[in-house]
């Protein structure tokens, strides 16, 4: 009773768990364009993934693993369902997660068949993976309810059922480390703690070794993802949508968000998206959008592009933007190798390569 | 040329607890003419113009008026004399009506309102002033208190109308009204002095300008003779720019954990939709026009100040919202606000130093102390005196017997007592004196090497730009946009806060 009347004072007066804000892009988050001026490495059909050895770049396309090299990106190796997570393996070895559901250790990136295959029924969207301590490797599966690909229905079904996974190598075994998760989306190891991006919580959380869980990074202003290992101690993280006061609205209330989920077209659901600006009939139009016909920068973010740079404990140091005038958005992977950053925008299909180099200049500019 | 000048001063020396404000000053001002007083922060402008308002008494020197021998110890007294000022922080009262704060002064035994309004829209249109005198004083924006400042001068029929930092809260076009203003004051025959730290403007408008230079009188010249980099030069004089507000910087401290998150914080009219983040081992610059929402953002952060009731916005301390009606929790929490007015805010001015700063370690202790230690307060107080060199005669001098700087430094010792881990500084410096802005400065460079969250909201830009590892511009209530201090110029953050 007091919990109903304290929840409708709360709506009333817009407090509490009904206070729709959102946090600026400042300090270390503060927009540039770098993003925007990243030279394309490739361009892809389906692209979902990338991953390093820390000599080549693959990248899941589809249902194929291509290699970057010079002449282009060459075929790897092809499977018959879509890849929905890649990473390479400390020995050379390289994982894949195969619809969300299975996920096979290869010894090398080309080798013929795989050399462990987990198919643990608990598995349903593995929608990233990375190598762990001790011959482990570590998955995070965003829902159990929803297939990766529908992650926006996850976001509006206000999911909370996502896992991270380790998996011994050795024995095969599956060990659930942390569950009911507003979308896990994407871990990266961090000394025996294991980090993990909570994407519908904006977050990111250290998962220790004793069970334990802690918030490295809170309130961010977007919704978080794929983490690799930075150059130089410290991560990226990848953010593939940014917040807005109008989608956090939308999920508040929820006798509308059942309304439109059930009578309008996805494609036109107040809801982020990786890549926007393509139809008059998408929500957010306008002067908020646009003056004089130009995209305005500033204005609230249907899709966008964003990978931070994150201290080794954490902390952002700088990020690479790119606006909402851009189009290298929904950014969901990225890995450092060879003094360049590598980012995937799988709004538009492309790899992006930015040398840290230009990345520095650009930010002292 | 004699008869020309309406006021004089010579030797002008003004001593505050032996410190010189200003020394030897000489001045003087013709009949009719716009005269510009320059100078760096504590160089003596306000002083000297606080002299001739009857505001504060020479220690040595002379002034006359008209050729007479005088000495107004008051500003009433001035007044008397043909001698108005127009205050940077207005002087109006401000649960009175315009037309009240006109005539008041000047009540006569039987006052008929009627009769006042009437006077006061009269003379309001005759001025051309578009103010209701029938409105109270506190709903009147920054220019339109103003008017009614110069307004008053110009009723009590002032011969000499002095304006410490007239424009200093005018939008541009507001600041065009007013120097059309000042320019039809100087035709009906009135001696204006005006002090701006806005160069350009000196350079426009006044027919002499006098530089002055930590209390010393630089140079005297028709407004023709100077252009802007003379008159830096004379202002500056020795590399002051090196010692107190330092080169430009090359590298800024590195972000630390973010402690303080403002969202969409609301506080009708003042603070609109403002969001901002605040990190650890940073300072953090916020500049803005008076009116920009900074003040307020950060009261309410601290307790002084509620948001709007309905959706208001959210504070985010350390990770998590918090809410806070009245200071004493925001302390406890760890947030120390260093207000801009310590006279009214700042401190209690009959009380000793070291119980000042007692008093801020005790709103940092639930429920306060039921036994209060004497012992204890002086023992808290002399160790903060000594941390922070303020210059007292002892634990038992009074905060009102202090100078400014030193008074200011008693408000800090009072919050950083408390041990906090965000520390904002609203107006660190102002009404402060040469020396203890260097002092006060170092301290601010302290605590953020210290680990510290640091905000200073300043409306002086070098100061902005000497201590900010990153700035923030705020316009309308909200931040509207961020620089490092790496890419950080005048012109940038100027425009930021204008357009």
């Amino acid at each position: 009773m007091i919990g109903a009347l304290k929840e409708f004072a709360d709506r009333l007066l817009g407090r509490g768990d009904a206070t729709i804000t959102v946090p600026s892009f400042d300090g270390a988050l503060k927009p540039n364009q770098i993003l925007e001026k990243a030279e394309t490495a490739g361009q892809f059909e389906a692209p979902e993934d990338i991953a390093t050895d820390g000599k080549t770049i693959y990248i899941a396309d589809g249902v194929t693993i291509r290699r970057l090299d010079a002449s282009g990106a060459t075929e790897v190796r092809r499977f018959d369902r879509p890849i929905t997570a890649l990473c390479c393996m400390g020995d050379g070895g390289m994982a894949v997660a195969l619809d969300g559901r299975e996920i096979r250790v290869f010894s090398t990136p080309s080798a013929e068949n795989a050399k462990t295959t987990f198919t643990d029924p608990s598995f349903h969207a593995v929608n990233a993976l990375a190598p762990g301590k001790a011959g482990t490797l570590i998955a995070t599966d965003g829902s159990s309810t929803r297939p990766a690909g529908q992650w926006v229905y996850d976001l509006m079904e206000r999911g909370r059922s996502g896992r991270v996974f380790s998996l011994d190598l050795a024995s095969g075994k599956v060990r659930t480390i942390a569950a009911g998760l507003n979308h896990a989306f994407g871990a990266c190891a961090s000394g025996d703690a294991i980090l993990v991006s909570e994407s519908w919580r904006h977050r990111v959380i250290a998962n220790a070794a004793d069970g334990s869980q802690r918030a490295v990074l809170d309130n961010l202003p977007v919704y978080p993802s794929r983490l690799s290992p930075a150059g130089g101690g410290g991560f990226w993280l990848t953010a593939f949508i940014a917040r807005t006061q109008l989608v956090e609205f939308v999920l508040r209330e929820n006798a509308y968000r059942r309304r439109m989920m059930a009578e309008i077209d996805p494609e036109y659901w107040i809801a982020p998206k990786l890549r926007s600006g393509q139809s008059f009939l998408e929500p957010m139009q306008g002067a908020h959008l646009k003056t004089m016909g130009v995209v305005k920068p500033w204005a609230p973010p249907r899709s966008y592009g964003l990978v931070i740079r994150l201290s080794e404990t954490g902390v952002p140091q700088y990020a690479v933007h790119s606006r909402v005038d851009g189009v290298n958005h929904g950014i969901t992977a990225a890995v450092e190798m060879d003094g360049a950053l590598y980012a995937l925008a799988k709004g538009p299909g492309r790899l992006l390569r930015a040398p840290l180099a230009m990345i520095e200049k650009e930010l002292r500019a | 040329m004699s008869e020309d000048i309406i006021l004089t001063l010579r030797n002008a020396t003004k001593l505050y607890a032996g410190v010189p404000a200003i020394e030897n000053v000489d001045f003087s001002l013709r009949r009719g003419e716009i005269h510009a007083l320059v100078g760096e922060n504590g160089a003596g402008k306000s002083t000297l113009t606080k002299v001739m308002a009857g505001v504060v008494t020479l220690t040595s020197g002379s002034m006359q008026v008209d050729g007479v021998d005088a000495a107004p110890r008051t500003p009433l007294e001035a007044r008397h004399l043909g001698i108005a000022m127009v205050f940077q922080e207005n002087s109006l009262v401000p649960t009175m009506t315009v037309a009240q704060n006109l005539f008041l002064g000047q009540e006569k035994f039987y006052n008929r309102l009627r009769g006042i309004y009437i006077a006061a829209q009269q003379f309001l249109q005759s001025l051309n002033f578009d103010v209701t005198p029938t409105a109270p004083v506190n709903l009147l924006g920054a220019a339109k208190k103003q008017m009614v400042e110069i307004a008053r001068a110009v009723l009590h029929q002032a011969k000499v109308i002095i304006f410490d930092e007239p424009t200093a809260t005018l939008t541009p076009e507001e600041k065009k009204y007013f120097f059309d203003l000042v320019r039809d004051l100087k035709r009906r025959g009135v001696s204006i002095v005006f002090i701006s730290h806005a160069l350009e403007e000196a350079l426009l408008l006044a027919d002499r300008i006098t530089i002055l230079r930590d209390g010393k009188h630089v140079v005297t010249d028709d407004a023709k003779s100077f252009d802007r980099a003379r008159i830096v030069q004379a202002m500056v004089g020795r590399d002051l720019s090196n010692t107190l507000y330092g080169t430009r910087k090359t590298t800024v401290r590195p972000p630390g954990a973010r402690v303080l998150t403002v969202q969409n914080l609301k506080m009708a009219p003042m603070v609109r939709n403002n969001s901002l983040s605040v990190f650890a081992g940073q300072i953090t610059g916020v500049f803005g026009l008076v009116g920009a929402g900074r003040t307020e953002t950060f009261k309410i952060v601290a307790g002084v100040m509620k948001r709007d009731f309905f959706h208001g916005g959210e504070v985010i301390l350390h990770d998590k919202p918090v809410r806070y009606r009245v200071p004493a929790p925001a302390v406890r929490a760890g947030i120390a606000y260093v207000t801009e007015d310590r006279k009214v805010e700042g401190f209690f001015e009959t009380m000793s130093v070291a119980r000042n700063i007692y008093l801020g370690l005790l709103a940092k202790m639930p429920g306060g102390r039921f036994f209060l230690s004497s012992n204890e307060a002086d023992k808290v107080g002399q160790g903060w005196v000594d941390r922070l060199k303020v210059r007292t005669t002892g634990n038992d001098m009074k905060v009102v017997e202090l100078s400014g700087g030193n008074q200011q430094k008693v408000v800090i010792a009072k919050s950083l007592v408390q041990d906090p881990d965000l520390i904002i500084f609203d107006e660190p410096t102002r009404g402060v004196d040469v020396g203890a802005i260097v002092e006060i400065h170092e301290l601010i460079q302290r605590l953020a090497d210290e680990g510290k969250a640091v905000v200073v909201i300043s409306s002086y830009l070098p100061e902005i730009m000497a201590l900010s590892d990153r700035i923030l511009v705020s316009r309308q209530g909200k931040v509207v946009e961020e620089f490092s201090a790496l890419e950080a110029t005048e012109e940038k953050i100027m425009y930021a806060a204008v357009h």
